[in-house]
Parts: structure tokens; sequence; C-alpha cells
């Protein structure tokens, strides 16, 4: 028992990070149809701009608990800023251009993006992997046979607060409801008002946002990154997307730590051989049985 | 106009590339290992070890009269895919007298069989899978031990002085990592040892808690890895996360120093690897090679004094050639001389193994690799 809830948490916290990834893929989708393939990489640009952060503030390692959580707070908001800036030109340069093509176009476009992102990254900062240091304490809460530790505690509660806050943004808010309304019609939506393009933006600011969290928790998390890490990540937030019901908000996050629970479960139980087979053989049941995912009721083609 | 200019630079840069063509006469060595990637950071110490080899050897005048050596190095990228392209770019430039490559198991056997075909010798300066070498390729020599003696030297050592009596095996699936964990595995029970169990894992993946998770109630004495530092790293400190005290040990691919960084130099206290060559730090006649990459590159790391070694014999042999001649150096590399190099005396045997066969023991100390003793 105490090791099934062991997986659960192993489970858990790689898929927080599956579903604030998922939440790029399937804000965009719900906007402009479009499977923003190049989503892995702001991830990965995400975490890459997190260290950057901070090794320029000189953030050390072991430091106490409220600082750690003053550089935490610090390398997201850097990171979310610069991330969220990246999505909105990745949009202005590869989407906008052509958004009225073919959508076989924009997902081509998509995957160049991806390229020069990895390849930009891998000239600046080199082919290597990067070790991220430590800020946040070593410290571990051991209830028996489960342990926890403070890193993994500190990526549920962040991923748990930004989740909150954004389902509040989309239902609650006038920015939501603008938001929800684009991506039903986006005629309709410019006639009573809105800017659509201001809109899209919006949302390719906050996806890309939410990836560069994921990154940055990613990232020091496992202590290193490397320039491809937001491929296999990027595909798995993806199946997530596809799991939840793409263009469905809470779909993604939940979709996500399904993904996450499923790899750390099988992983566990079965072989961890096949780790990465998990994730996609429930892509390919998904989309041979319910299309629609679990939470979608979009129809996936519609006009 | 503007066709003009354009087609006049074109002219230009032809006539510069059929200039360029007539260059002085020079002799090619290849290297290859992964440049770029995870594996870097290792794969560089083979590069910059030939690299030295190389430039000294200029240094000291013309290899053959009128010819320099130039060193020609292509990333394999850890994927066997490249490694056989890298060896098929090598082979279909005449002047490529020998390469010094590569890295993973995995990418040196597939590639064997490109150098034999082409008839280009090919010393491995990391590879240690014993049936590289079995596959009857005469043109493949290797400067290091290899796993089935890495394997039971490891075990033996874990059994005897760590006392471990179980083991959980973890291994990357690679030529290298299940070659080099089978050895183990075989040994330790044949000593009388227990193995929990053995299961493998992807290279390039990150989490590897699930696994760790499983084998935690288990509570081995040991866990041996069978793969390179970047998983190792990880699995180490996600084991020390989890609470997991055994220490974990590996073979020659773990030991580098970017483990010790990658996996906090806590967590890695004590970890243990095998390697596949004596201490060349301590080595007297090594101490010359010691300094001077130290002043151009930094620490020695893994593998440069193998590629050192390796680029080196090529080079004599080149020399007792007496012409670029890829059929000639491969001949005097396989008639039984003895090479002098820096790990002692080079010999190799009728499959092209040296038979200076030595593993040595490491330790993590003080976030340090640190010499334990030979075995």
């Amino acid at each position: 028992m105490e090791l099934f809830v062991q997986q659960l948490i192993n489970g858990l916290t790689i898929g927080t990070i599956y579903a604030l990834i998922a939440l790029g893929y399937t804000m965009v989708y719900g906007i402009i149809q479009l499977i923003n393939f190049a989503h892995g990489e702001v991830f990965m640009v995400g975490a890459y701009i997190g260290l950057t952060a901070i090794t320029f503030f000189g953030f050390v390692s072991g430091s106490t608990l409220p600082m750690a959580m003053l550089y935490l707070a610090v390398m997201l908001l850097i990171s979310m800023a610069g991330s969220g800036l990246l999505g909105i030109v990745i949009d202005q340069i590869a989407y906008r251009p052509i958004r009225n093509s073919p959508r076989l176009v924009a997902l081509i476009s998509a995957i160049g993006v991806s390229f020069v992102l990895q390849n930009a990254v891998m000239l600046i900062y080199g082919p290597q992997d990067q070790g991220v240091p430590q800020i946040v304490p070593d410290i571990h809460f051991i209830f028996g046979d489960v342990t926890i530790t403070l890193m993994q505690i500190m990526i549920l509660a962040v991923s748990l607060v930004l989740m909150v806050f954004l389902n509040f943004l989309v239902q609650h808010t006038q920015l939501g409801r603008a938001m929800r309304a684009t991506s039903q019609d986006h005629k309709m939506a410019r006639l009573v008002g809105i800017n659509v393009n201001w809109i899209i933006s919006l949302t390719f600011f906050i996806g890309s946002a939410m990836a560069a969290v994921g990154g940055v928790l990613f990232g020091l998390y496992y202590h290193t990154v490397n320039f491809h890490d937001g491929y296999l990540a990027g595909l798995k937030a993806f199946t997530a997307a596809v799991l939840g019901g793409i263009g469905n908000i809470p779909g993604a996050m939940v979709g996500g730590v399904l993904i996450g629970l499923a790899e750390g479960l099988g992983a566990g139980y079965i072989s961890s051989e096949w780790k990465n087979v998990f994730a996609f053989v429930i892509l390919v049941l998904i989309l041979l049985f319910k299309p629609t995912g679990l939470f979608g009721e979009r129809v996936a083609d519609r006009a | 106009m503007n066709k003009t200019v354009s087609a006049l630079s074109l002219f230009a840069i032809l006539l510069f590339a059929a200039g360029c063509s007539k260059h002085d006469p020079v002799i090619r060595i290849g290297v290859s290992a992964p440049f770029t990637g995870d594996q870097a950071s290792v794969g560089l110490t083979i590069l910059r070890g030939t690299q030295l080899a190389v430039d000294q050897a200029n240094a000291q005048g013309d290899v053959l009269p009128g010819y320099k050596i130039e060193l020609v190095q292509i990333d394999d990228s850890h994927s066997p895919t490249q490694a056989v392209a890298a060896a098929k770019k090598f082979v279909s430039d005449p002047e490529v007298i020998g390469v010094v490559g590569h890295l993973n198991s995995s990418c040196t056997k597939p590639a064997a069989q490109i150098y034999h075909n082409a008839r280009v010798a090919q010393i491995t300066p990391a590879s240690t899978n014993p049936e590289i070498s079995k596959q009857g390729f005469d043109t493949f020599f290797r400067v290091c031990a290899t796993d089935d003696l890495q394997g039971p030297k490891a075990a033996q050592f874990a059994f005897n002085e760590l006392g471990a009596r179980k083991v959980f095996i973890i291994d990357d699936k690679t030529t290298y990592g299940k070659g080099l964990s089978d050895e183990f595995a075989k040994a330790f029970i044949a000593q009388g040892g227990q193995v929990l169990g053995h299961q493998g894992i992807t290279q390039g993946d990150k989490d590897f808690t699930p696994l760790l998770t499983k084998i935690r109630p288990m509570s081995p004495d040991l866990i041996f890895f069978g793969g390179l530092y970047p998983e190792c790293s990880l699995i180490i400190k996600q084991a020390r996360d989890l609470n997991i005290k055994a220490p974990v040990m590996g073979g020659d691919g773990i030991y580098d120093v970017t483990l010790i960084r990658l996996a906090t130099p806590s967590a890695s206290e004590g970890t243990y690897a095998t390697m596949i060559g004596a201490d060349v730090k301590a080595l007297p006649q090594a101490q010359e090679f010691v300094k001077a990459y130290e002043t151009k590159f930094g620490d020695v790391g893994s593998y440069s004094a193998y590629s050192y070694d390796a680029a080196n014999i090529l080079i004599q042999a080149i020399k007792l050639a007496g012409a670029p001649d890829r059929e000639k150096v491969i001949q005097i590399l396989k008639d039984g001389r003895t090479f002098p190099g820096i790990l002692g005396q080079t010999e190799f045997d009728d499959r092209g193994d040296t038979k200076n066969k030595i593993v040595s023991v490491f330790r993590v100390r003080n976030g340090q690799w640190e010499h334990v003793r030979t075995v």
C-alpha cells in the first residue's frame, strides 16, 4: 500500500508538469484549431530561461526556505514573461501570416519553428546537458515508507495554484469570456467588439507562460536540462491534451495527471523498459475509441 | 546587374574551390564519438586526447617526409546510424588512413563492419563490449579492457570488498550497458551473491522514480547500473530522494566528473565505478601527458588518455608503414609488435584487443573521483 502511495506521488509530480504543458496545446487549439507543435520547445526554452535567471542573479544552492521561495518566484516570473513573449512572437512570425491557409500548412510551420528553437538553444547554450543548481533545500518528509521531497510539494503547490487561477480567469472574468467567445466564432466575436488578434496573442502568452512554469519546475526537479527535453515532454503533454479532449482546459489538467500516473504505475508495476510506451498506447486507444477525449464535446473538425 | 554579380561570385567560388583541391599532401586520421548531446562531456575527452596526439606529432616535424597529419572529426551523437554514416564518410576519403572511435559499443560494433569492408584501421579508445572483437574483423583494435573482464572484476569487488550480497541491476538496454550488467550478474551469482532483479531503462529518460520505488522495499545492498553517467546521475539523485541508502556502482560509462555535478556531490558520495585501465594520473609515464592536457583542456576526464594512446599507435604505425597506405598500417598493427604509450606497452592479440588489460576501481569522495585500487 505504501508502495502504491509512493508510486502515486511519483506519477502525480511528473503528471502536473505534463498538465502545465498540455494547457498551452489545448488553449491554442481551442482558439485557432492549430496543434502548436513548437509548444514542447517553448517548455524547454522556459527551463533554459529559468536556468539563466539563476546564473544571472547568482542564486546559490542550499538556501533557506524563504529565500528558496523568493528565488523560485523570480525564476518563474522571468521565465513566464520571456516564454510568453516568445509564444506571441512565434504566432506573429509563423502562424499569423498563414492564418487562412489550410491547417496542414500551419502544422508544417510549427514543426519548422520547433527545429529553429531547438537549434538556437543548442547554439546559445552548447550541446551539453546543463546542470541546474538545487535552489530548493533538499528536505525529505518521511511517513513510514512514503517519502516526499520539498521540491515535489513545491511542484504540486505551484501547479495547483496556477491551474485554479487559470480556470478562474477563463470562466469568471471579462477576459475569459472574450477568450471563450473567440474560440467559438472569430467573426461573431469581432462583431461584438472583441479584438480577436489581441485575444489570440494573449492565449499564446498564457499557454507559453504555463509551459515555462513546467520547464522551470522540470529543470529544478531533475537538475539537468538539455535542448532535446522539449520533444518527448511535448509529445506526452500533447497526448495529455488529446486524452482530456483537446480544446478543453480542465480536460488538459486531468489528462496530464492521468498520463503521469499511467507512466508511474506502468513503469513501477509492469516494466520500466516500456515506460515511454504507456503514454502513447493511451493516445492510440483514445484516438481509436473516443477521439473527442474524456471531456471533449467539441467536434474535432468543425467548419 | 545583380545576376552578373552573382554569376561572377559563383565563378570565383568555383575557382577557389578548384584551387583548394591542390593542397599539400596530408594524412588524415578520423575521430568520432558523441561531441554533442548528453554524452558530449565524455565524447570530447576522446576528441581532445586525439587532438593532442596529432598536434604533438606535427610539432615534432613531418610524420612521413612531406606529410602532415590532419584530424577529421565527425560527431556520432551516440546513435548507431550516425556512427555508420560517419564511418562511410571516413572511408570514402582516400586520405583517411585510420580512425579513432567510437565511444558507445552500440556505435563501434556496426561501424566496424564499414571500416573492415573498406580496409581502414579502427582503434576504439572506449568501447568495452567483448562481442565487437568477435566479429572477425582484422581492422578492429582496442586499447581498453573489455566487459568480460570489467563485469567480473566489479562483481568481485562488490562481493568481497563492499560485502554486498543482494544487488539490483539496472541497465540502459544498449550493447554496452546490457553486456556489462549481464557479465556482472553472471559473476556475482557465481560468487554466491543474489540478484534481486534486473530491469532496463531508456537512454535519455529522466524519471526513474517508479523503478526505484519498486526496488526500495527489496532493500538491496548495492544497485549496479550498466550504462552511462547522464542516466546514472539521475538514478543516484532520485534514489537518495526516495531515501534509498544503497550505494550505486557502475562501469567506465559512469566515470566522469559530470556525474558528480548532475547528481549533486552529497548524493553521489560513495558511488563506485570500475575503469578499464590504470589510474592515469598515477602512472609515471603519463605525467607529461596529464600536464599537457590539463594546461590545454582542463581535467583529463575519462578517455583522453585512451584516445591519446590510440592516436599515437596509429601515428606510429603510419611511420612504420613508411607510406600513407591503409593496408600496410593494418598489417603493422596486426603483426603482434608492442607500441609504447602512456597506458603502458600495448600489444594487440589476434582479435585486436589489447593484452594490457587492467581494471581499477574509483569512488566518489568529497565530491571527487578517488582511485581506490586496481583489481
